[in-house]
């Protein structure tokens, strides 16, 4: 049979025809595009990779940065609370401070009124004791003059005397 | 690589493994069956139905010869929707007295042609040279050294000139565009390398797969062309290259020596003195004989298995072809059913040739690097399982 039997002028020309096809694509061909979709293979695997990377890295900045702001809300509600605390008791301290001040300014106020007040009483008394004495010497010497206006006296006082005693 | 493509993969190898299995055995099923057809039983009735014919027509259907002239060679190339006009190609001979080159327009029709000395024509039927160019010395046909650009080398040039094509351009895109991702026509090519070459050759080869990944890549392409130009029917298509037993043969010879010249020390010891009793390969050498035989069925497999194939898919479609024109004297209305159930049969077949063409390219590389690196086993994982072999 004819077609079971090769024909050398086709196996040689096959096999130059397959040489020259293989020799240029071995030498221009294959190693460049394997060689180029292997690098671009590790590219795209890099680049996955990063893309990957960033995102988890974006992720966790995300949630310090929220954690930061959370600190920093608590931190700034401490704060104002602490410092409403301080503005009272500063209240609270300079009220008590103004009272202790106010006490003792109207207490040496007392006490010198009081003082003041007794200065006056005493003063009061000598000047009454000296008008009363005054006052009776003259009396005293103008009824004095006759002896029944002393007697009188003298009598009444006793009776005064007795009725007391 | 994630889970879907991983599975995709996977359904593909099976669909491939599985098509494998089936369509070989159809094909040959199918050819045996059309040709025993036609050349035993068929002989008496279509050649009754012929002979009945030849007195209202003038030529006589021979649908033996059809088959046999479009499956074979020819000095010349059909021109469409003419059967007369062909497409002369130069004659190359060695004949004994030195090189003659001359267009083959001068000997289509039978005339013997004079070159210098020499007197060349091609033999007629019953010669056997049939259809080659034969040097007429002293009224006997000899047979010079045939070199001639035939049909089929012509048809070899084109394919080579579109594998280089296709495989230069996508090279020269990667050179002038960097990383960029590929579309369109570069984007298919750069798909069916790395198919072949991540699917095939380098879960195969390993390491390895840089060294020989070029010749195995050649050959995937080279055949998927020429398979593929031979399914279209007109001019530059047509030539049956791979239902060519010569150029099967020469792809698996080149198999074969590359198996063999980078064959490791293991490989030829697993030949010469394998792993098994020693009365299997001493006094007498049954193992290594075996072996040695087992050297030569591999490449002779592989030329079979392609050439069977692709020679099967253009017999049965020339024959549903022919069937038209073998019915056409049993009247209007079985030609016409012949006609249009020819023709569905026909374009099935066709579209099944197209997976052929693939499946066939695919199976050959995949065979060539099994083989390959059947050889380049170093010895270290004495007990890794052998790939089976379809």
């Amino acid at each position: 049979m004819e077609l079971f039997t090769p024909d050398l002028g086709l196996i040689i020309w096959m096999f130059v025809a397959f040489a020259i096809l293989f020799f240029i694509l071995w030498k221009w061909g294959w190693p460049v595009i394997i060689s180029s979709v292997e690098q671009r293979a590790d590219l795209i695997d890099k680049g996955v990779e990063y893309a990957q990377s960033a995102k988890e890295q974006l992720d966790n900045a995300r949630e310090a940065a929220d954690k930061q702001l959370a600190e920093a809300r608590r931190q700034q509600a401490d704060m104002l609370r602490e410092a409403e605390k301080m503005k009272t008791q500063i209240i609270d301290e300079a009220r008590i401070e103004a009272q202790k001040e106010a006490k003792k300014v109207m207490d040496a106020a007392k006490l010198s009124m009081e003082q003041e007040r007794k200065e006056a009483e005493r003063q009061l008394r000598n000047d009454v004791g000296l008008f009363a004495l005054d006052i009776a010497t003259k009396v005293v010497k103008s009824q004095m003059t006759d002896k029944k206006a002393q007697k009188q006296l003298v009598d009444s006082i006793l009776t005064d005397i007795e009725t007391k005693n | 690589m994630s889970a879907n493509s991983t599975n995709i993969a996977i359904r593909l190898v099976l669909a491939v493994s599985a098509m494998l299995l089936v369509a070989p055995c159809s094909m040959a099923q199918n050819t045996a069956d059309t040709a025993s057809a036609i050349t035993v039983d068929g002989k008496e009735s279509i050649s009754q139905v012929v002979d009945a014919q030849t007195e209202q027509e003038e030529s006589a259907i021979n649908p033996k010869e059809i088959i046999f002239e479009h499956l074979g060679d020819g000095y010349g190339w059909e021109v469409p929707f003419n059967h007369h006009v062909r497409i002369p190609l130069p004659v190359i001979v060695w004949g004994t007295d030195g090189l003659h080159i001359f267009s083959s327009s001068r000997l289509t029709h039978g005339e013997e042609y004079v070159d210098g000395k020499a007197t060349f024509k091609i033999a007629g039927k019953d010669s056997p040279h049939k259809g080659k160019v034969v040097e007429i010395v002293d009224g006997k046909e000899i047979k010079p050294l045939d070199v001639s650009i035939t049909k089929n080398v012509c048809a070899l040039f084109i394919t080579v000139i579109l594998v280089l094509w296709a495989v230069l351009s996508v090279a020269r895109w990667h050179k002038t565009h960097g990383h960029k991702a590929p579309r369109k026509m570069v984007g298919f090519m750069e798909l069916l390398i790395m198919f072949v070459y991540d699917g095939v050759i380098k879960p195969t080869l390993g390491a390895k797969a840089k060294k020989f990944g070029p010749y195995l890549l050649t050959v995937f392409f080279f055949i998927l062309i020429m398979n593929l130009m031979g399914l279209i029917v007109i001019f530059p298509g047509g030539a049956n290259l791979t239902g060519n037993i010569a150029v099967t043969l020469v792809l698996s010879i080149l198999t074969f020596l590359i198996t063999n010249i980078f064959a490791t020390k293991h490989y030829w010891k697993e030949i010469f003195w394998p792993e098994v009793p020693t009365w299997l390969k001493a006094p007498l050498p049954i193992m290594p004989v075996i072996e040695i035989f087992g050297m030569f069925t591999k490449p002779a497999a592989l030329t079979v298995r392609l050439f069977a194939n692709m020679m099967g898919g253009h017999m049965i479609v020339l024959v549903l072809t022919l069937l038209i024109f073998i019915f056409a004297s049993m009247g209007p209305v079985v030609l016409g059913g012949t006609t249009v159930l020819s023709m569905v049969f026909s374009v099935f077949m066709l579209l099944i040739d197209v997976l052929v063409s693939f499946i066939q390219a695919y199976v050959f590389t995949m065979l060539s690097t099994i083989f390959i690196s059947l050889a380049q086993d170093e010895g270290h994982e004495a007990d890794h399982p052998k790939p089976q072999e379809n």
